[in-house]
């Protein structure tokens, strides 16, 4: 750490004015950078979610009726399934936790007892098993009045379509948040190799090697990043602790609250060290060039 | 040691300041280069000093081909040379006990044993009072004797001094040609540039005249006008 924050003793680059904004930059591409890691581990946990508890079920809805016997409907039903060719398993899913699953659609408090909630079969389909699901519902439908087969698949691949998508926005943002610093970073070091050309050509006059210089450069900037960045991500925290919570006080909401993850927050913490990494490299790269130019 | 051959020198695209020059320096060996303003002294040691690159001819330093080094090499070589330029190009922000260690610094030096070896250096210079003022806020001839003290402070095998003597009494700058004198005795090799004849004339070394970017080199004894090229 000493090292990666060591002071550039004899370029003074503190004293730059020209270099003073390269925080303020840094700070809103953080910000910008962790709004986006939010989103992708939160989207990827919810649609690990979606997967886990929908992938090769389907869903046998029976109808709300009122007059019929919605019990004696579901145990028909079942044994029609289980005696189907291809299905693994057909278990009945209890009236709680119908509830459950429709929580997040509808809201907790709500007194969901007096709705007129569906009976829904799970449905597991064996392994390798070429299954007419046409022919399923309609079989169905014939002998169990008002049973109708749910392909959940359509509805989740779209899903998970759309998370992608957003998740590859994300991505994108990120990538070019990356570049965009790089190019700032780039330009701030050029100005402060021509500000300090004199002092450089001291330095090389009297002996001194270029990772000498580079080191004072690089030490100064990633210093200036990293500073920088702990300002942006803390807002960025902020701000997403707040749109949880306005999730949380939403009654019914389509809007998984953020949930990033373990993995999300270590990528959230490892943000200021990667972007000083990324600028100490940058900086590298650029002073060592332009050196190289020199005599 | 030194080694010109056939060396010409332009800055950018403009004329040539130095041309065809040719001379040889032994290892230990006292010059004094002079010649009219303008002649191209300072350009000379500036190839010396491995600051810029001759547009044609071959420099030897150190027994090695100048333009043949890698990039790698030259720090390595600069270390070995002690330069106090015309200008003096010290660090405005560093003191002056801070500016004569650097080269120290830059060859990596331990801290302690640094500073009380250029604290006695700056003290013998006559700046014991000024260690830690800054360049800005010191006189011309203080400020001279700090690059002078930053250009022997690593025993250098070649020192080359640009009208070092320039800002200041003579008393002083015979003071500091005694320390070239005696760091010459240890075997340094010294070149210094300088308008004053009285100095030239009091020590008797070999001289090197440069006019017009043509060199002629002679002994003391001789008028720089009728002498020949001489390997000294
Ligand atoms: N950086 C430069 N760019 C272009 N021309 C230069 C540069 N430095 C020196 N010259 C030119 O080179 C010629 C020689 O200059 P130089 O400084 O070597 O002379 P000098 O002998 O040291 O003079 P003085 O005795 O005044 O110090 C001059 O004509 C000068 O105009
Ligand atoms: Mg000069």
């Amino acid at each position: 750490m000493m090292q990666l924050f060591g002071k550039s003793a004899e370029l003074q680059l503190e004293k730059d004015v020209s270099t003073r904004y390269l925080p303020v930059v840094i700070s809103a591409m953080i910000f910008l950078a962790a709004l986006s890691i939010g989103g992708l581990f939160s989207l990827n946990n919810a649609i690990n979610d979606w997967s886990e508890t929908l992938t090769g079920n389907l869903t046998v809805e029976i109808a709300f009726d009122p007059t019929a016997d919605l019990d004696q409907k579901v145990l028909d039903a079942v044994e029609l399934l289980t005696n189907t060719p291809g299905v693994a398993a057909a278990r009945a899913i209890e009236r709680d936790e119908t509830l459950k699953l429709l929580e997040p659609f509808l809201g907790k408090n709500t007194a969901l007892g007096d709705l007129p909630v569906p009976r829904l079969i799970e449905v597991i389909i064996a392994q390798d098993s070429a299954i007419d699901l046409a022919a399923l519902n309609d079989k169905l439908s014939e002998s169990v009045a008002g049973a109708r087969l749910d392909i959940h698949r359509p509805w989740l691949d779209k899903m998970v379509l759309l998370g992608r998508s957003i998740q590859l926005l994300a991505a994108t943002i990120m990538l070019l948040i990356g570049g965009v610093t790089v190019i700032i970073v780039i330009f701030a070091v050029r100005t402060g190799l021509i500000m300090h050309s004199e002092v450089i050509q001291v330095l090389h006059l009297i002996g001194a090697r270029d990772n000498y210089i580079a080191e004072q450069f690089q030490n100064y900037f990633s210093r200036l990043s990293f500073l920088g960045a702990l300002p942006g991500l803390v807002v960025a925290i902020i701000v997403m602790f707040v749109f949880n919570f306005l999730v949380g006080s939403l009654e019914a909401s389509m809007l998984p609250p953020l949930s990033v993850g373990i993995e999300g927050i270590i990528a959230l913490l490892l943000l200021p060290i990667l972007v000083a990494l990324l600028t100490k490299y940058t900086v590298r790269l650029v002073v060592l060039k332009s050196l190289g130019r020199m005599m | 040691m030194v080694r010109f051959e056939n060396v010409g020198m332009r800055y950018g695209l403009g004329p040539e300041v130095l041309r065809d020059i040719n001379f040889h320096l032994r290892p230990g060996s006292f010059h004094f280069l002079t010649g009219p303003t303008g002649a191209g002294k300072s350009s000379l040691l500036k190839l010396l000093a491995l600051s810029h690159r001759p547009s044609r001819g071959l420099i030897t330093l150190f027994n090695k081909e100048v333009s043949g080094l890698a990039r790698d090499d030259l720090p390595a070589m600069r270390r070995k040379i002690g330069v106090v330029f015309q200008d003096f190009r010290l660090l405005d922000h560093l003191s002056a006990l801070e500016n004569v260690a650097l080269p120290l610094k830059i060859a990596g030096a331990k801290n302690a044993q640094i500073y009380q070896h250029v604290a006695e250096l700056l003290e013998w210079v006559g700046l014991g009072r000024q260690v830690d003022a800054k360049p800005p806020t010191l006189s011309g001839g203080e400020k001279q004797r700090v690059a002078i003290a930053r250009a022997v402070i690593n025993r250098p095998q070649l020192l080359i001094a640009d009208e070092p003597t320039g800002s200041m009494d003579a008393e002083m700058g015979l003071r500091l040609m005694y320390l070239f004198q005696e760091l010459n005795k240890i075997g340094t090799t010294v070149v210094v540039a300088t308008h004053d004849l009285e100095l030239i004339k009091r020590f008797g070394n070999p001289v090197m005249y440069l006019k017009d970017g043509l060199l002629t080199t002679s002994g003391p004894e001789q008028s720089p006008a009728q002498s020949g090229r001489a390997e000294t």
